[in-house]
């Protein structure tokens, strides 16, 4: 029961006095330069070691570490599955044949623009979590939240690009396609809320990722090379024009396409701050999930979605101001408290005492925190770039 | 008027509003009410202000959900059932014991099944309903063809809670609702079944095939002599019919069966044939071409509970009752003291204070002037009710019937 | 592995029925429904509270049914729907103690349950819930809490229900999946959740900050008769069913006396959108300005509702004390 009412929230809610909770929080909503409790600034990342292809029954895999100690490992697999011949199958196939005899309407450009496009059901994703049941909340919600933007990108264009993104890379013929199962696999007991974890490394998992070369045409039974070396990666890379191009890390970057990464912003007070430790969510005005990708034509980082997480801040256990304590009634110290106005919740708090977050957030928060993550320069652009320089494949 | 008869009955000395003392002394709340003091003239009258076989008031819509072939919405006082049904197909080839039971079926002439009777029109009138072959619905059965399940975790009352397995309430009420479908042969089988019939191979048949192919079977099997050796059936809708019951404040079953009922009279089937070359069943989505189901009669379901004054008396010894006995009650039915009450269509409230259930089926044969026909009678609980009583509940239900038939001739 | 504890189908499974139509267009060939409202115009909201009374709040929702789907339902030609609305029905149980395994809590402990009936699509589904509606559930949860003043029932639960008796379609059912497909019906029906699960919390007398509204935003592309798909354009309250196809949507949960979001829902890629034509507004900020706009739109008929609820309530207080 307990578990279950946890996993609803963003994550298990530390066991932190509210006078803690206090001090975190205004520390964290100094004005311009927060103070976190690691000593990073807003917008670093916890370091944290990567690896990929470790498992070699995988079409594709990463682990990735923090220095806390949380591991989490994904593997990808891929199957070949006929495509379901349902009514939009034989919609496709017959009204072409009409659309051929009746020397073509305006229908039929409709069906071929949808016949190169793959569909969101091919992907899937589940996550293991310790302590939680595969159907609990957290699990399903981190899936769905991770496979949305992989399947809702559909960057196109360009030579090595993906026409259609991941999804219309997954057809193979008009009758067949692959069927992609990523699982997650999270080897410690979640610290903090383990998505900024989990979707690192289902990125580096999906960049190693290769498929078997395909053999057959056209509209065949698919068959493959059975030669892994010739295997083709699930994301295209362009000839590199590196000669050693394993020699320099920094030169890997011949991903045109690269899978989303879900960046977790938290806002407190004024400040907006990146991969919250769990001391730092659970104070967490807002909590926001961003998906973000390189969009292959103008280069600038695009969003793909945005979900807001129930800060578990709103769970925590009030602290009691010296005016109400019994304890401390009439004493001096209870005179000085004065309530004041927070500016961003515009509610009346005593300064140092700790109440539980209530309400939503503005959009200008909402505006400022995607900004940070979009920006030329900004949050984004550096986690990609610096996952670029995990060795790949 | 409730209120006043709770408190002329209520100890001076507590003041209870009546509310209170509902949920206080429920048992004897709804006593007091059924028993006035015989001074105060007031005839007996229920807690909720109905008389003792006074059903509550019922609605019915119908048609109103988009993604269903049928749908019903029925308000039974405060008990509100929603019921959709949706047709799929199975085809015979993923029936297991299909290939084993049946495929022979169509070309051995002394088969159960009679093969001239399908392409009937459902609209015409059926007088043959006496000789209709006796197991004509095995499929039904056999195959699963109806699928009903109750959903009451809908968040309908507060002790179901939502996500869990059906409670052993909603595996019962579906159950019951899937043994009445089956032995009140509401549904026609052939209603159901999606014949095909083989062209004969003839040169010039296997040119016209193709347009044939789309028309209507009885064309086909026009002045064809050897219709029994080529008509097959190839496929069988099956009605998964879901009722959620969205707001219980008792007698679930009643609403529940008069919601499928209503939907049932609602469903329409697409018209459907097996194309031969996509090896597969097709439907005309014209609504002109889709039909009704024709069903058997109108079973209507009327629930009572057994309400009775001695709140012990359901833990007596298990006795017959012996003359002594009935003597006694007798008397006290002519002092006009009545020691229990059989409550139609009970409320939540009710529910809880009486054990004996009684529930009967009937329906009304139009062929013959309205005779009363029990299809299903069901009582357990208790043994209050005898032969006498089941008979005034009969005609109660009779009654019953009539307000339902109009309810639902209304829709 | 079946299922005992219900009455299951044939053990073979059984298909959905594939119609001609779909396969030769005919002469009833459905043409896809048309958008008669203005961009920014908003479907209108059946809203009722207190219609389960043995619920201690709880509201039902429906929403208009677009011009296509009134037209067949007043002269049906196909069986086949060409849309459809959403209906759903809400309840609330609690305050009430919490179970005696609980860990205290100082805080209502909210929990909520998203349930469509397996009529409730176009394809039958399961009594199990699914991940989507898992989800949806979540997504509920948050955009609820952040309204909900939950430091004033310390150690109670409160169970937020919601059957979804009719849900939106995701595309036109004669549309092929496209490079865009994915469960947009899924954000109506999470924006009329929040809207009908707001009215039954104020039915059943929960302190709130303020009425939080759900409403939806999205920037869909047309069929043109000239050119194949129009450029995209963003509208207010998208029927999935009316448009070609849906390039990105925004869910948000919006209280209008704060001015603020308590479960904001964005998804797909609009980036192709605003390149190809000079229109600015196709950003992310103007479509979750633009699900706030309908939010608000929502928020009057919920206001209208909560207020028939209030009246009822004095009503019967002041019925009882006499």
């Amino acid at each position: 029961m307990a578990a279950q009412r946890q996993a609803s929230s963003a994550s298990q809610t530390p066991h932190i006095s509210p006078a803690e909770l206090s001090y975190i929080y205004t520390s964290l909503s100094l004005p311009g330069a927060p103070i976190r409790p690691d000593g990073r600034s807003a917008t670093q990342f916890r370091p944290l070691s990567a690896e990929t292809d470790i498992l070699p029954g995988t079409n594709g895999s990463a682990r990735v570490g923090f220095a806390d100690g949380t591991q989490a490992i994904v593997g990808v697999k891929a199957e070949v599955e006929r495509t379901a011949l349902g009514i939009e199958a034989l919609t496709q196939a017959e009204q072409e044949e009409y659309a051929a005899e009746t020397g073509g309407n305006s229908k039929s450009d409709g069906v071929k623009q949808g016949s190169s496009s793959g569909q969101g059901s091919w992907v899937q994703m589940a996550i293991e979590i310790p302590g939680f049941r595969d159907d609990d909340a957290l699990p399903v919600f981190l899936a769905e939240m991770m496979r949305e933007p992989l399947v809702e990108s559909v960057a196109g264009g360009g030579e090595g690009g993906m026409v259609g993104g991941l999804k219309g890379r997954l057809v193979i013929n008009r009758r067949w396609h692959w069927r992609l199962y990523i699982d997650v696999l999270l080897l410690s007991q979640p610290l903090s809320y383990p998505l900024p974890l989990l979707s690192l490394t289902t990125h580096l998992a999906l960049l190693s990722t290769k498929l078997p070369k395909l053999k057959s045409k056209g509209e065949e039974d698919p068959f493959f090379d059975d030669d892994w070396d010739a295997a083709e990666y699930l994301y295209p890379r362009a000839k590199s024009t590196s000669t050693k191009p394993s020699s320099i890390p920094g030169s890997i970057s011949v991903h045109k396409v690269r899978p989303p990464v879900t960046l977790l912003v938290v806002s407190v007070a004024e400040n907006v701050i990146f991969d919250p430790s769990r001391e730092e969510i659970a104070v967490a005005d807002a909590v926001l999930a961003i998906s973000v990708t390189h969009d292959t034509d103008s280069g600038r980082l695009k969003l793909l979605s945005i979900r807001t997480i129930d800060p578990p801040s709103r769970l925590t256990q009030p602290g009691v101001p010296n005016s109400e304590n019994v304890a401390t009634l009439g004493s001096t110290a209870a005179a000085e408290e004065s309530v004041i106005i927070n500016p961003s919740t515009g509610e009346e708090e005593v300064p140092g005492v700790w109440r539980p977050r209530r309400g939503g957030v503005k959009r200008a928060t909402i505006a400022k925190m995607v900004k940070m993550v979009l920006e030329k320069g900004g949050v984004g652009e550096e986690v990609l770039e610096g996952l670029e320089g995990v060795e790949v494949g | 008027m409730a209120s006043s008869a709770a408190v002329s009955t209520a100890p001076p000395a507590l003041s209870l509003p009546p509310s209170q003392f509902a949920r206080l002394q429920p048992h004897a709340y709804l006593l007091a009410h059924l028993s006035p003091p015989a001074s105060s003239q007031q005839p007996s009258i229920r807690a909720n202000g109905r008389a003792p076989s006074q059903f509550r008031v019922t609605s019915t819509n119908t048609g109103s959900l988009t993604h269903t072939n049928g749908s019903s919405v029925v308000r039974l006082g405060d008990t509100t059932a929603v019921c959709g049904i949706k047709a799929e197909i199975l085809h015979t080839e993923d029936i297991a014991s299909w290939s084993v039971s049946h495929s022979s079926s169509s070309s051995t002439p002394n088969k159960r099944r009679k093969l001239t009777n399908p392409t009937e029109k459902p609209g015409e009138d059926r007088q043959d309903g006496s000789d209709e072959v006796e197991d004509d619905d095995s499929y039904i059965e056999d195959f699963s063809l109806l699928v009903p399940n109750l959903s009451l975790s809908t968040g309908c009352a507060p002790g179901f809670i939502p996500g869990a397995p059906p409670s052993a309430l909603a595996q019962s009420l579906s159950h019951r609702v899937l043994s009445l479908l089956h032995s009140s042969r509401l549904v026609r089988s052939e209603d159901l079944e999606i014949w095909y019939q083989r062209p004969n191979l003839g040169p010039e048949e296997l040119e016209r095939h193709n347009e044939d192919e789309q028309m209507d079977v009885d064309v086909e099997q026009d002045g064809s002599g050897s219709v029994g050796e080529t008509r097959e059936i190839k496929a069988f809708w099956v009605l998964y019919i879901d009722i959620m019951i969205i707001s219980l404040a008792g007698n679930p079953f009643d609403a529940a069966w008069t919601a499928v009922l209503a939907a049932l009279r609602d469903t329409k089937l697409p018209r459907a044939w097996w194309h031969a070359d996509n090896e597969t069943v097709i439907c005309s989505d014209l609504v002109s071409e889709a039909r009704r189901l024709s069903l058997r009669g109108l079973p209507v379901a009327s629930s009572f509970r057994v309400f009775e004054a001695d709140a012990a008396s359901g833990w007596r010894a298990v006795i017959v009752p012996d003359a002594e006995e009935e003597r006694k009650i007798a008397e006290s039915d002519r002092k006009g003291i009545q020691r229990r009450w059989v409550l139609a269509d009970p409320d939540g409230y009710e529910e809880g204070l009486a054990q004996e259930r009684v529930c009967l089926v009937i329906d009304k044969d139009q062929r013959q002037n309205g005779k009363v026909v029990i299809v299903k009678m069901e009582k357990n609980g208790g043994f209050a009710v005898d032969r006498k009583e089941l008979k005034e509940l009969v005609a109660v239900s009779a009654q019953r019937w009539e307000e339902i038939n109009k309810i639902l001739g209304q829709c | 592995m079946t299922d005992r504890r219900r009455i299951n189908g044939p053990p073979g499974g059984t298909r959905p029925p594939v119609f001609a139509s779909s396969i030769k267009p005919t002469t009833v060939a459905a043409e896809r429904p048309q958008r008669q409202r203005q961009p920014n115009e908003l479907r209108k909201i059946f809203l009722k509270t207190g219609l389960i009374p043995s619920a201690s709040g709880s509201s039902y929702l429906e929403f208009e049914p677009s011009a296509s789907l009134s037209a067949a339902r007043a002269s049906p030609q196909s069986v086949i729907p060409p849309s459809s609305s959403l209906k759903l029905a809400c309840t609330v149980h609690g305050p009430k103690p919490l179970a005696r395994s609980a860990t205290f809590s100082p805080n209502l402990v909210l929990t909520t349950h998203v349930k469509y009936a397996p009529f409730a699509a176009r394809q039958r589904k399961g009594h199990i819930r699914d991940a989507s509606e898992r989800d949806l559930g979540v997504h509920l949860e948050t955009a609820l809490r952040g309204a909900i003043v939950a430091e004033r029932w310390p150690k109670s639960g409160l169970d937020i229900t919601i059957t979804v008796l009719e849900a939106e379609d995701d595309r036109w059912w004669a549309d092929a999946p496209d490079s865009h497909d994915a469960a947009w019906g899924m954000m109506n029906v999470l924006a009329g959740c929040i809207t009908a699960a707001s009215a039954a919390i104020a039915d059943a007398r929960i302190d709130c900050l303020d009425l939080v509204a759900g409403g939806v935003a999205a920037v869909v592309a047309d069929e043109t008769a000239e050119r194949g798909v129009s450029a995209p354009r963003l509208m207010l309250d998208t029927d999935p069913a009316d448009h070609r196809s849906t390039l990105s949507a925004c869910v948000v949960a919006y209280m209008p006396a704060r001015d603020e979001i308590t479960e904001l829902w964005l998804k797909g890629d609009i980036s192709k959108a605003s390149v190809g034509i000079d229109d600015k507004n196709l950003t992310h900020e103007a479509l979750i300005d633009g699900a706030v706009d309908a939010a608000r739109g929502a928020h009057s008929v919920l206001a209208e509702a909560v207020r028939e609820s209030a009246e009822r309530f004095a009503g019967l207080s002041s019925g009882k004390s006499t």
